[in-house]
């Protein structure tokens, strides 16, 4: 099935029409949505990093993962609020777009990612673990959610 | 100061970096990429001292322990963001947000420096509060105020056409 019906609802959409005709609306998500993207992207690597056996290693990692979960949540709310105008006032251009794909790709493998094993590793007992797993675990994590970057990035540059 | 960035602008790597097809697209991911680092984990700092985030580490800690990886991010923002700067410093030169950004790392370090200066110089005494003395509150408020100021005029760094009228007026795009 292809999604291109549903990406030209939203490139029609009176909303999209909105955003684009308001001069200062996309510009105003944008910096919200980075704003955003830091506070996400702080959450998601202080732990990683600890993960990988540096940064905040004083604190057993599930209280550093406990921590951060907030921060990470509420950053992705905040991303998914200010992406979505994106995406629809240029739902063409993303449909067109091969690294609006490979964003979204990266993006679902790092949610399932972060949901599932990293969330269940952050809570087991450390000594249970051993050294490779978690260093593994992190550097996934932060690999994938490179790739997320690099792709949103070159949306804008590229297509 | 004009003609200096004019002559930076005239040099011959300036102008390879400048044409080069692939340099930008690389130079501003890794800039985003140096940013996330840094103003990430500034901000899980910022949230530990204004007593809403991180509360299970000590204030000592996550300053101490981050800080080398704020340095790597610091790093890789400071070197492409010069390098996006020497590619094209005329585009800069007359961009309102660009100067704009520059004012705010000014402040965005006082606040760092006028912090450890003060209130962080008794921080053994408060280390493992989860609600920190107001000057160290203020502080962290302050830091995510500034660095966020700093991401949002750097992208608009990219709408140098909004921009205020007196702007416009006094650095003409020529």
């Amino acid at each position: 099935m292809s999604l291109q019906p549903f990406f030209l609802w939203m490139q029609e959409h009176a909303f999209s029409a909105y955003i684009l005709n308001e001069t200062w609306f996309s510009p105003i998500v944008q910096v919200m949505h980075l704003i955003a993207l830091a506070v996400f992207a702080g959450a998601i690597l202080v732990v990683d990093l600890r993960l990988l056996g540096v940064g905040l290693t004083r604190v057993p990692l599930a209280k550093v993962s406990e921590d951060a979960m907030p921060w990470m949540v509420w950053g992705l709310v905040a991303l998914l609020v200010t992406g979505w105008p994106s995406v629809m006032s240029t739902a063409m251009k993303q449909y067109y777009s091969p690294f609006f794909w490979w964003k979204m790709e990266l993006l679902v493998l790092g949610l399932i990612f972060a949901f599932t094993v990293r969330r269940r590793m952050a809570r087991m007992d450390e000594a249970k673990l051993g050294p490779v797993w978690p260093k593994a675990a992190g550097m996934f994590s932060i690999a994938v959610w490179t790739g997320v970057a690099v792709g949103a990035r070159l949306i804008g540059l590229l297509s | 100061m004009r003609s200096w960035f004019e002559w930076v602008g005239a040099m011959e790597s300036s102008i390879a970096l400048r044409e080069s097809l692939n340099a930008y697209p690389i130079m501003l991911t890794s800039h985003v990429i140096g940013m996330c680092m840094f103003a990430g984990l500034i901000m899980m700092m910022d949230l530990r001292l204004a007593g809403v985030g991180n509360l299970n580490s000590a204030i000592t800690d996550v300053q101490r322990r981050l800080f080398p990886w704020q340095m790597w991010g610091f790093a890789i923002s400071i070197v492409t963001g010069l390098l996006l700067l020497f590619s094209d410093p005329m585009r800069f030169y007359t961009n309102f947000y660009f100067w704009t950004k520059n004012l705010l790392l000014v402040l965005a370090g006082l606040n760092m420096w006028y912090f450890h200066q003060t209130t962080y110089q008794t921080v053994d005494q408060w280390d493992r509060d989860p609600s920190p003395p107001f000057g160290a509150k203020v502080a962290g408020v302050l830091s995510i105020a500034f660095w966020s100021s700093v991401i949002v005029v750097g992208r608009m760094i990219a709408y140098q056409d909004l921009v205020p009228q007196w702007w416009r007026e006094l650095v003409p795009r020529g």
